[in-house]
Parts: C-alpha cells; structure tokens; sequence
C-alpha cells in the first residue's frame, strides 16, 4: 500500500491545492472515508443479468408445466415489485438511488421479456410483431423521464435501434452482404433520430441527465452506418466524406466538453472506415498491410496529440 | 532522473496529478514528475491496441513465412518504444506500451522456433513458459499492471498443464493444482499488498493479481470439469471439497483485508471468490440452472440493497456514496452494459417462433430485422 500524504501535504504547504481539496484528497488517501459504490454497481449489475438470464430460461422451458397465462401473470408481478422503490422515491421527491436505478432496469426489463413471450405466445399483433420493438422504446422512454433513469433511457435506446434493424455490436454493422448499404442507412438514420431527440431533450430540459447516453448511442450508430457505406460502390462516394465530417464533429465534441471517448470515437473510427474503404482496393498483401500500418500510425499519432489539448489534466 | 522510466518519486507525482485531476493547475507540477507525459483511460487503451496492432502489421509486411522477422519485427517494435520513452518521455500512455509488449511477445515467439519439436519441461511444453517470461519482462519494463497480471495466468494455466500437477491432481482433484496456486498467489499478492511500496505502479500489480488470479484460476479449473463431459459428476467430491475451501479462505481473507485497508482490490477479488463458490454450488448441487440463476440473482440484489441501505449515512468512513463526480469510465461501461441486456430482450423479439401463427405473417413493417 502506497500512501500519497507527503506529497498532498507539499502540495498544500505550497498553496498550489486550497484548503479543501487537501482535506478531501488526504481523508481518502487515509482510508477514512471509503467508497463501495464500484462494488454496489457490479453487485447489482451481475443480479440484474443473473435473473435476466434465468427468467429467459423460465420462460423458454416452463411453458408445459405452468401456462402461459401464468408466466405473464407473475413476471409482471415481479417487474412491478422491482419498480416499487423507485415509485417511492418518486412519491418522496427522491432522485432515484443506484439500488433503486438498477431495480427499475429489471423491471423494465422483466417487462419487455413478458412483453417478448407474450408476442411469442399469443401474436397479439401478427404480422406487425416488429412494431412492439418501438412500442417498447416508447414505453421505456416514458418510464425513463418519470424517474430520470439514464439506465432505462439506454434501454428504450437499444430498442430503438432494433425497431430500425440495427445490431448492438460495430460487427453487426461490418456484415458483408447486400443488405449493407441499407443496414448503414438504417443505422444513420435512427442516429438522426436519436440526435433530434436529444436536441428536443436538451431544450426542453435544460438540467438532463441524458445527454451523455444520447451521445454515446448517436455517435456509435452514425459511425457504424457510415462505415458499412464505406464498405461498398457507389455508397463509399457518400461514405467516405459522411465519414469525414462525423470524424471532425466527435473530435470537436470531444474538445469542446473534454471527453476523451469522443476522440477516441473519431480518430479510431476513421481509421477503421478508411482500411475498410481503402484494403479491399489495393491488390497484394505487402501493400495492404503497408497502408493499414500507415493508418495506424497516423491514427495513433493524432489521438496523442487530440489527448493533449483536452482540458482534462493528464501529466 | 531516469531517462528509461520514471523514478519512484516521480511515478508518485504522476500518481498525484492523475488522483487531484482538475482540482489541479494545469502543468503546475511537470518539473516533479520528470516531464514525463501520459493520457486519460480510454485513449490509453487505444493507443495500446493501435502500438500492438501496428507492430503485429509490421510482421506482416516484413513476412510471415520467415522465422527470423519475429525476431527483427520484434527488436523494430522494442526500439520504437524504448525511443518514445526515452526521447518523448511517454509513460502509460498506451502507443509505447503497445508497441513494447507487442516486440516482447515478438521476440519471445522467435526464441520459441528455437527450442526442438517435441521438447518439454516437466511434461508441459516450454513455449508458453517462453512467452510468459516475454509477456513478464515488457509488464515490468513498463510498469503495467495488465500484462503482468496476464504473464501470472498464463503462467498458472502452464502450471496446471504439467505432469506434476497432473499427478497432484489425481489425488486431489482435476485442476485443483492449478486453483490451488492461483489463489497461493493471489493470497501472496495479499500478503505483499500490505507492505508500503514506493512505486504507485507496484502496488497496481499485486491489486490486478488479486482480483484476476482467484477467477481465472477457478476458470481454468470449471474448464476441465466441462471440457471433461460433465457439469456436475467429474471432479472427485475431495476436489470438490479442496475447491469450497480455497475459495473459502481465500475470500474471506480478501474480505478482512479489504476492509481493514480499505482497499477495492481485496473487495473486488472476494466477489470474484463468492462468484466462484456460487458455480462451485451449481455443480455440487441438482439445482436446475434457471432457479439457481434466478437465485443467485436475487441474492446479488439483496445484498445491494441491504448494503445501500446500511451503509447511506457512512458507518466508520464506509459508505455506498461516490466520492466524486468526475467523469468515470464506469459510466459508459455502465450505459453499455444496460443497452447489451436490453439488446437481448429485444433480439427475443426480433426473431419470433410463435407457437400458433393465427396469421401466418413472416415479416411486417419497421424495417426491424435486417434480413428478409
């Protein structure tokens, strides 16, 4: 164990950190105050997916033995039993607590699971199944602003984003297929929406929490659109520019509020979209490598020195 | 002032800058830290993609049919790196530590072409202990914590795979030799963590092996019992039993130690253990999966819930509050962790096999799935 006292008081003596900062920084070097929020965050996280896993079990195996009408029935109990603290916090004017937070996450989601296998069972909508998937994302929208739950909000997101047929995973996008330059297409345009929603969101709501969670699924989408663009002709013409333009609006983003992950979105995006452009047009594996090589480094060169104007401090 | 890595007491300045963050003047203390130069998290982690990623092409290009451009890529990479460090003075900042690990790695797969086909040392094949000693010299070389922890693994997993532990593991049990040293190390780490290191970054390594070793240990061990054909019916009950109770211990030592020296290490490695020792109840007993799940499960969110509780107005300097506001990694892991549940739910609702189609309709409107 290393303690950082000396140095904190050096500093202090110095005048170079005020009274409170030291007194902050030294009381946590000591151990006398001491957080287990990381370890309440996980605990939780692993319960919501260990149910989440068992409950897709329950619902796929038990059908026989206990009825569909009864599997709806008590999942829906349990969803409303896990959005009981969060209704009371609510009820007492309480921002919502992370416990309370990961609990309406289960609920939410136990209610989308229910929501899946009564589809499943009963095809309440028939051939137009794959609207619930916005159904949801509205529902958990709402259910989001009445508690001001960014964890729901990045659920109603997702089911947003699977209304338009996009995948939660960079792969998805890369799929080589002739449906690509639609899938990017699809992508960007729910990335569209997703950044009109939080334009609306940000001006309606000056004091959000949600801005982050909006920027974060706009600028994955976006970038995975364009680059399944840059994958193709004629839509690598639109591809690589868009590619261009969404690199330069991260960086600035990333600038301008001083987060890191927006630089590395752009600089590590851009890199990727141009080998994905570029490879598959140069003939031999030397060249390819060559050029991917140059790339990389480019690449890396530029997110150091990107790093280096944040505001942030780093050494 | 050392022009090859930055000395004890500079890491410790760097250690200051990187805990005060804003709370800090800008350059106010570049002359304590050596000039030496850094970056956030996240562009650290990918500039260490990109150094390794970029020294892996350089093999590609220089060929991968000739043995001997393992070696020449390898030294290129290394020197690259030793050149960042020395003339542009990075430290943990991903581009170096990339390129350095990969060159070791490099260099260490070359030496392996040299040992003979069919050499061993003690039953198990020396290349992997080759690459362990690579993998430990670049984390050492470069005070990192992650590739140190890797060496440690694969290490242990080398371990597990010699003659030695296979005939310890017929009397005790399948993996339990490999289980058993994990968590000796993982219980050393402990032990050493006690001590007051000058390096910031040694102090990193023994926490890393704490968290790490006990689970991937333990992984390794359910791999065996899998991979023999069986969840529940191939390890002896005496392996079984020596498995309980090293988790046991070891998590309950982790407990006290974490406690005791308020740490998060010890704390995040006894939930690796109780995680364990929950798959360890799953084999031993006949619970089906989904109850033991869904048990599990609930028990997790209990325990949150009853520590959130107990522990909001802080007892003894303990509390579930965060200390800070600043921008934490943990958030967008958090946010993307929310969206990958969610993404299974809704691919449940993606692909629907009815078990009546009243209207026999495939696929409706929404553009949702991607294929038709």
């Amino acid at each position: 164990m290393h303690s950082l006292e000396p140095e904190l008081r050096s500093l202090h003596a110095e005048g170079v950190i005020d009274d409170a900062t030291a007194a902050r920084a030294l009381v946590r070097d000591r151990g006398q105050v001491f957080s287990l929020h990381t370890e309440l965050r996980v605990t939780l996280y692993a319960g919501v997916l260990l149910v989440m896993a068992g409950v897709g079990i329950v619902l796929a195996r038990n059908l026989e033995r206990i009825g569909p009408i009864a599997i709806v029935l008590a999942v829906a109990l349990v969803a409303v039993a896990c959005a009981i603290p969060a209704v009371r916090a609510k009820l007492a004017g309480r921002a919502l607590t992370v416990t309370s937070d990961y609990l309406l996450l289960l609920a939410v989601l136990l209610g989308s699971a229910n929501l899946a296998y009564a589809e499943r069972q009963f095809t309440l909508l028939g051939p137009w199944w794959s609207w619930h998937l916005l159904l949801l994302a509205v529902v958990h929208a709402a259910v989001a602003y009445a508690f001001g739950s960014p964890l729901v909000l990045a659920a109603s997101l997702t089911a947003l984003a699977g209304w338009f047929g996009v995948g939660g995973t960079l792969g998805d996008a890369l799929q080589f297929s002739y449906t690509s330059p639609e899938l990017g297409a699809r992508a960007l345009v729910c990335a569209a929406v997703i950044a009109a929603w939080r334009y609306v969101d940000r001006r309606t709501r000056p004091d959000t929490r949600f801005s982050d969670v909006f920027d974060h699924f706009a600028t994955n989408l976006a970038f995975w659109g364009t680059i399944t663009w840059c994958l193709e002709w004629p839509w690598l013409a639109a591809g690589l520019p868009l590619l261009a333009a969404l690199s330069y609006a991260s960086v600035l983003r990333g600038l301008n509020a001083g987060r890191e992950a927006f630089l590395v979105y752009g600089v590590g995006y851009a890199a990727i979209g141009l080998c994905a452009a570029v490879l598959p047009r140069i003939h031999g594996i030397t060249p390819s490598l060559g050029f991917a090589l140059v790339v990389v480094s480019v690449a890396a060169a530029t997110l150091w020195q990107l790093r280096r104007r944040l505001r942030a401090p780093v050494p | 002032m050392s022009r090859w890595r930055p000395t004890p007491a500079e890491e410790r300045w760097l250690e200051v800058v990187s805990a005060l963050g804003a709370a800090l003047p800008r350059d106010a203390l570049v002359t304590r830290t050596g000039g030496w130069r850094s970056t956030g998290l996240l562009a650290r982690v990918a500039l260490f993609v990109l150094g390794f990623v970029a020294a892996a092409l350089l093999f590609g290009i220089l060929g991968l049919g000739n043995r001997i451009n393992l070696l020449v890529a390898g030294l290129i990479a290394v020197l690259v790196a030793e050149w960042l460090t020395v003339r542009k003075r990075l430290h943990a900042s991903g581009i170096e530590e990339g390129l350095g690990v990969a060159g070791f790695l490099l260099i260490g797969a070359w030496i392996t072409t040299l040992i003979p086909p069919g050499a061993d040392l003690l039953g198990a094949p020396p290349h992997t202990l080759v690459l362990v000693a690579a993998a430990g010299a670049a984390g050492f070389r470069r005070l990192n914590s992650l590739v140190t922890t890797c060496a440690a693994i694969l290490f242990v997993h080398w371990v597990g795979s010699t003659t030695v532990a296979h005939s310890l593991d017929q009397a005790i049990g399948r993996g339990v030799t490999a289980l058993a040293l994990g968590c000796a190390l993982a219980a050393l780490a402990l032990a050493l963590g006690a001590r007051a290191f000058r390096r910031p970054s040694h102090d990193r390594m023994l926490d890393w092996l704490v968290i790490t070793l006990p689970i991937a240990a333990y992984a390794q061990h359910a791999t065996w019992n899998f991979v023999a054909g069986g969840i529940v019916d191939v390890a002896a009950p005496s392996g079984r039993l020596a498995t309980s109770v090293l988790l046991l211990a070891l998590g309950t030592a982790l407990l006290v130690a974490g406690l005791r020296r308020r740490r998060h290490a010890p704390l995040l490695g006894f939930m690796g253990c109780v995680a364990c020792l929950a798959v360890e109840l799953r084999l031993n007993t006949a619970l089906a999966t989904e109850t033991w799940l869904v048990l599990c499960g609930l028990a997790a969110l209990f325990t949150g819930v009853a520590l959130a509780r107990y522990l909001r107005q802080p007892r003894n300097g303990l509390t579930s509050a965060a200390l800070t506001d600043r921008d934490d990694p943990l958030d967008l892991l958090q946010t993307a962790g929310a969206a990958l549940l969610a993404q299974r739910t809704a691919q449940d609702l993606s692909s629907p096999e009815p078990t009546f189609t009243p209207g026999g309709g495939r696929f409706g409107g929404g553009g949702a799935s991607g294929s038709y």
